[in-house]
């Protein structure tokens, strides 16, 4: 790129170009061009992903724009690493911010968490989720922003009702928020954040121990259209009556695990909401009763339904194949009952049909597969794991008719092939693929999906033992794009193949159990290569010794879980 | 003696000491002369079964020993309440026989037994009726001997000689008796020795003796008579057991009344008014050995300690709860005025609210006029002056952990809610020093709850009752805002009572059960409160 091109192009028409650039990589090229375009970069950037903390003070200087602050990866930020945010890092990097991601920021305290909220006036989004240590007074922090429309809470363990009153009282234009596993919030709790926050759209109540109190609470909300309560054991069918009534936007319900509830309750539910669009009841029926059936056939918006678990008949299928033309997920995992001619019946009527989960159904067959990969060719996703009786005949449908298929898994499918991963390799937009456990493939085959689905970046070859090192350097030539690669126990692959490997750029997360052929060479060459490696499993690799740590301690900046026991004396956490 | 007769309902002290007249005066003249008997039985409306076997005594002490051993198996023929009668009458004839005895037995060992009571003052009594005495055996004296002479000669001039020598007699008994009377320590003594022999007199003759007018007519001659029974061994004690009696007897009263039927829009004068004297009120212990002089607050635990003085003591009668009479008299609703002048709760007050039980008296006495004597041991300025009220206090002192924005401090969480729910802008407090830990408070929460739970049922209970009562209660309070808290207590206890121990009103439980409901209304004391406090907060 020369000199004079750059001048003809404008900042603005940079930035129209920059916009274009979605994936990290891409925009690390863009700034690496010059320093014009690392310039117009800084300046566009809106979402900034801190993964060292040393850097922080250095990118808030230089992204003055930015609305989105992640801090996630830094759990050691505290109260006075927010002090000197504050104070020491450029004036204005507060002022447009918009969202604020703290996620597992445990060493946080609710005076920084006070300070970093009232220093953003714009301030809409916090994710607090997975600070255990969080409670009432971090709940009160959370409280200043007064702007606040999203709020995730998720495992903060410490917060009670007070906290949610808090948040509830100060934060009255809340939309959305996430109290998964805030265990100590009671029906006390959700039913004042009911009674000052009408706008709420999306609520997750997960695993609380509510009551169908709260649901009578929540009915009063005229805005929700989201509602997830996965695992409230304490919540029954009185408690949906509630919602036949109330939450006249509902669109989406998630009931799963809820094990007090009943087919009447769901009946109850549904019918009080023809529109709903989700619908989630895993693990909570023992059984689909003809009754709901019919009622589920009133819902023609339907596009999501899971029901793990649940005992189902080829009626159900059919009731849905008929009736819920625009079902674009259907989750039947580990239902009994799902057969041959069930999926037949479903989708010779959803031809829209793009995520389906069939794990664990047994006694599936080629000829359901075939006929799935026939109808509905805007498959993206497809769970098989465990479907014995799948082989290569199906996978040739698949990978012929089904193009834009994503995910594939086909974890401990034995029927699974070389022959299989060659028809397979047609779906060229492959981008996880799970082969675990199926132990009659090889480098061979392997290398087929390598060359063709250059997309790849989740791979799973746990305990694929005939896969060895000519299979992972066919990986690195075709799939540079590879983040997440389990081989754990595939024990031909040496330090050769861990070589290969290091050429795999983004690679950040990499299972390497019980790999006793590496040694630290191997591991040096990795450490060395993979710069974004964050999670590595040494597990039982026994021939690994000091040195290989000593190079991850050193190469692996980015290092933040490592799991070694078993035969390795030493810890290390370069974190 | 008639008119005296006539008296007893109104001047049932004075009219007490009179039917005693009668009856030692009957046991005294019949063995002597059927024509005086006669007399005396019309006059005192007696009519006499014992007549045959007294007339054959003699007039030397011993046959009053025999009326003593007599009059007990007599009872034993009648559907008689109470054993424990029984036992005490003995005694009472013993008393009787103590005084009227002087005449016929050797005055100087009655003067003795007379100055054991009260030694200095009497003396002079006592020498007056040695005269009369030896003036009224010289008048026996004469009709015996009339009597032997013209034997069954009912002649006019007979009757007419007969009446004079009565009349003579009946002056110098009155004189004899209202001296005598005096000889008693205290009009309260003799009133609380006699009337239960005049009650026991009248069982036996069958008779309906215009008594239960009274203020407590029916139970109280009862009480005493359980008393009594110790009373026995120890004489010199005598005036103090008396007053112990006297305070055993309110506290039954009104222990046996305290579930009475509610309806407190009683109209004045449907009802009785008592009044305890101050004293009474703040006396710790209402029930008192009469051997070893130790106080007790129950009943029970009285008969209970009772056992280890003997074994007379120890048999199913002496154990046994006293009886209720068996409802031959009309039940008499009986409300409690306070001492204190000025008080709402006086009965010279204008708009008089009566307090419903013994125990209220005492607890509005000491709520409302005696020092806060007890002071919080965890806060160090909550103070009070019922010891139920501070313990009530220290369960949850510090415990009122729900702290709204606006100051506002709440014992339970839902009221918080409630509060910020209902008030825009305030919101929860967070106390400055809460520990870190999320697990120990999470318990602690939990817990919380459930008891939250308890109480608010309790609350619920002790607050329902729709009583009008207890709303002019409310605002009373509203005037007198002294302290709230320990106000709202005592008129919530009440309201338990009246919701609460309904069913046990027309139960026939005795006085440890009596007391056992006051335990748990006591107990109840306890749940009301928060709520009480929280619904003030909400006013």
């Amino acid at each position: 790129m020369s000199e004079s091109l750059l001048c003809v192009l404008t900042e603005d028409l940079l930035v129209r170009v920059l916009h274009h650039l979605h994936s990290d990589a891409d925009r690390k090229s863009w700034r690496l061009v010059c320093k014009h375009l690392n310039r117009v970069e800084s300046l566009t950037r809106t979402t900034i992903r801190i993964l060292r903390i040393e850097f922080l003070l250095a990118l808030l200087h230089k992204f003055r724009n930015i609305q989105e602050l992640d801090l996630s990866l830094c759990p050691r930020i505290d109260d006075g690493a927010v002090k000197v945010m504050l104070s020491q890092g450029s004036p204005g990097w507060t002022r447009g911010l918009k969202r604020l991601v703290l996620s597992r920021a445990t060493g946080l305290g609710h005076s920084g968490l006070e300070q970093l909220v009232r220093a953003c006036p714009l301030l809409e989004a916090v994710d607090v989720s997975h600070c255990w240590g969080f409670g009432d007074r971090e709940a009160a922090a959370i409280s200043c922003g007064t702007r606040l429309r999203e709020v995730n809470m998720d495992k903060c363990l410490g917060v009670t009702d007070i906290g949610l009153a808090r948040i509830a009282v100060g934060c009255s234009r809340l939309e959305r928020l996430s109290l998964k596993w805030c265990f100590e919030i009671s029906d006390l709790g959700v039913d004042l954040l009911c009674k000052k926050c009408f706008y709420l759209k999306v609520l997750d109540v997960s695993y609380l121990k509510v009551t169908s109190k709260s649901l009578r609470s929540i009915a009063s909300l005229l805005n929700l259209e989201v509602l997830v309560m996965v695992g409230c054991s304490l919540v029954d069918d009185v408690g949906l009556r509630y919602l036949e009534n109330g939450c006249p936007l509902l669109k989406t319900i998630d009931v799963s695990r809820c094990n007090c509830i009943s087919s009447s309750g769901l009946i109850s539910l549904v019918s009080g909401h023809v529109d709903l669009v989700q619908i989630a009841a895993g693990y909570c029926l023992s059984e689909l009763s003809g009754p709901l059936v019919h009622c589920l056939k009133n819902l023609e918006q339907l596009s999501v339904i899971r029901i793990d678990g649940v005992q189902v008949s080829d009626f159900f299928l059919q009731t849905i194949g008929k009736n819920c033309k625009f079902i674009v997920e259907l989750g039947l995992s580990k239902c009994i009952g799902v057969t041959n001619m069930g999926i037949l019946h479903l989708v010779s009527g959803c031809g829209s049909l793009k995520i389906l989960d069939l794990t664990c159904c047994r006694s599936i067959t080629d000829a359901a597969i075939s006929t799935i990969a026939d109808t509905c060719p805007d498959l993206v996703c497809l769970r098989l794991e465990s479907c014995d009786m799948v082989t290569e005949n199906c996978i040739y449908h698949l990978g012929s008719s089904c193009l834009l298929l994503e995910e594939l898994d086909l974890t401990d499918c034995s029927g699974i092939n070389d022959i299989a991963l060659k028809y397979l390799s047609g779906c060229s937009e492959l981008v996880r693929l799970k082969l675990g456990l199926c132990t009659n493939i090889s480098n061979i085959g392997l290398s087929q999906i390598a060359y063709n689905c250059r997309k790849m970046a989740e791979l799973d070859l746990y305990r694929c033992v005939y896969i060895g090192d000519d299979g992972l350097a066919a990986l690195a030539s075709g799939c540079k794009k590879l983040m997440k690669l389990n081989v754990s126990y595939c024990n031909r692959i040496t330090d050769k193949g861990m070589e290969y490997l290091s050429h795999l750029g983004e690679l950040s997360e990499l299972e390497m159990r019980g790999l006793s052929n590496v040694t630290s060479i191997g591991i040096k060459a990795v450490a060395l290569s993979c710069k974004r490696l964050a999670d590595l499993d040494l597990k039982h690799c026994e021939k690994i010794d000091d040195s290989g740590f000593w190079a991850l301690a050193f190469y692996s900046q980015n290092l933040r879980q490592k799991t070694c026991y078993a035969g390795n004396t030493w810890f290390l956490q370069p974190v | 003696m008639d008119g005296s007769n006539g008296g007893v309902d109104q001047f049932w002290v004075c009219s007490v000491q009179k039917h005693d007249t009668v009856t030692e005066l009957r046991f005294y003249m019949d063995p002597k002369g059927s024509l005086c008997s006669n007399n005396w039985a019309r006059s005192a409306c007696l009519t006499s079964p014992g007549n045959g076997l007294q007339t054959n005594m003699s007039s030397d002490p011993s046959p009053f020993c025999g009326v003593r051993i007599e009059a007990p198996f007599k009872d034993f023929n009648q559907p008689s309440t109470n054993q424990s009668l029984l036992m005490a009458e003995p005694n009472k004839d013993i008393k009787i026989s103590d005084i009227e005895n002087c005449p016929l037995t050797d005055s100087s060992s009655q003067t003795g037994k007379l100055q054991d009571w009260d030694p200095n003052v009497m003396l002079n009594n006592l020498s007056f009726l040695e005269e009369k005495i030896h003036q009224l055996q010289g008048l026996v004296h004469l009709i015996d001997n009339k009597k032997c002479q013209p034997f069954a000669q009912p002649d006019a001039l007979v009757t007419q000689e007969q009446q004079l020598i009565t009349a003579d007699l009946t002056s110098i008994i009155v004189q004899l008796i209202s001296t005598a009377g005096s000889l008693l320590p205290s009009v309260r003594h003799t009133l609380a020795n006699t009337s239960p022999l005049v009650s026991q007199l009248s069982q036996l003759r069958g008779l309906n003796l215009p008594f239960g007018s009274g203020p407590s007519g029916g139970i109280q001659p009862q009480n005493n008579n359980v008393n009594k029974v110790f009373d026995q061994s120890t004489q010199n004690d005598v005036p103090n057991n008396c007053e112990v009696e006297q305070n055993n007897m309110e506290e039954h009263e009104t222990k046996d009344e305290e579930d009475v039927e509610e309806g407190e829009n009683l109209p004045p004068g449907s009802y009785e008014i008592l009044q305890l004297e101050k004293e009474e009120i703040l006396a710790p212990h209402t029930h008192f050995c009469t051997i070893c002089g130790k106080g007790f607050k129950r009943d029970a635990n009285l008969r209970m300690h009772m056992r280890g003085h003997g074994d007379e003591y120890k048999t199913p009668a002496a154990l046994a709860k006293p009886h209720k009479e068996t409802g031959s008299e009309p039940k008499l609703i009986k409300r409690y005025s306070c001492p204190y002048a000025g008080c709402k709760r006086n009965k010279d007050h204008k708009k008089f609210q009566p307090l419903k039980t013994i125990l209220c008296v005492k607890n509005h006495y000491k709520r409302t006029h005696c020092d806060k004597s007890y002071t919080c041991s965890r806060c160090h300025t909550k103070k009070f002056s019922v010891m139920a009220d501070l313990k009530t206090h220290e369960k949850h002192c510090g415990k009122d952990k729900w702290l709204c924005s606006c100051g506002t401090t709440f014992s339970r969480k839902d009221k918080l809610f409630g509060h910020i729910a209902l008030f825009q802008g305030h919101t929860p407090a967070i106390p400055l020093e809460e520990t870190k830990v999320p697990a120990a408070p999470t318990d602690l929460d939990s817990k919380d709850n459930t008891c939250d739970k308890v109480g608010n049922m309790n609350f619920c209970f002790g607050s329902n009752p729709p009583n009008e009562n207890e709303v002019q209660n409310i605002m009373d309070v509203k005037g007198n805002i002294d302290d709230p808290i320990n106000y709202f207590s005592s008129l919530n206890f009440e309201g338990c009572n009246f919701g609460g121990f309904n069913e046990f009103s027309q139960s026939p439980f005795e006085d440890s059960d009596a007391s056992f409901s006051f335990l748990m209304s006591g107990s109840f004391n306890y749940a009301p409160k928060p709520g009480c406090e929280s619904t003030s907060d909400n006013l």
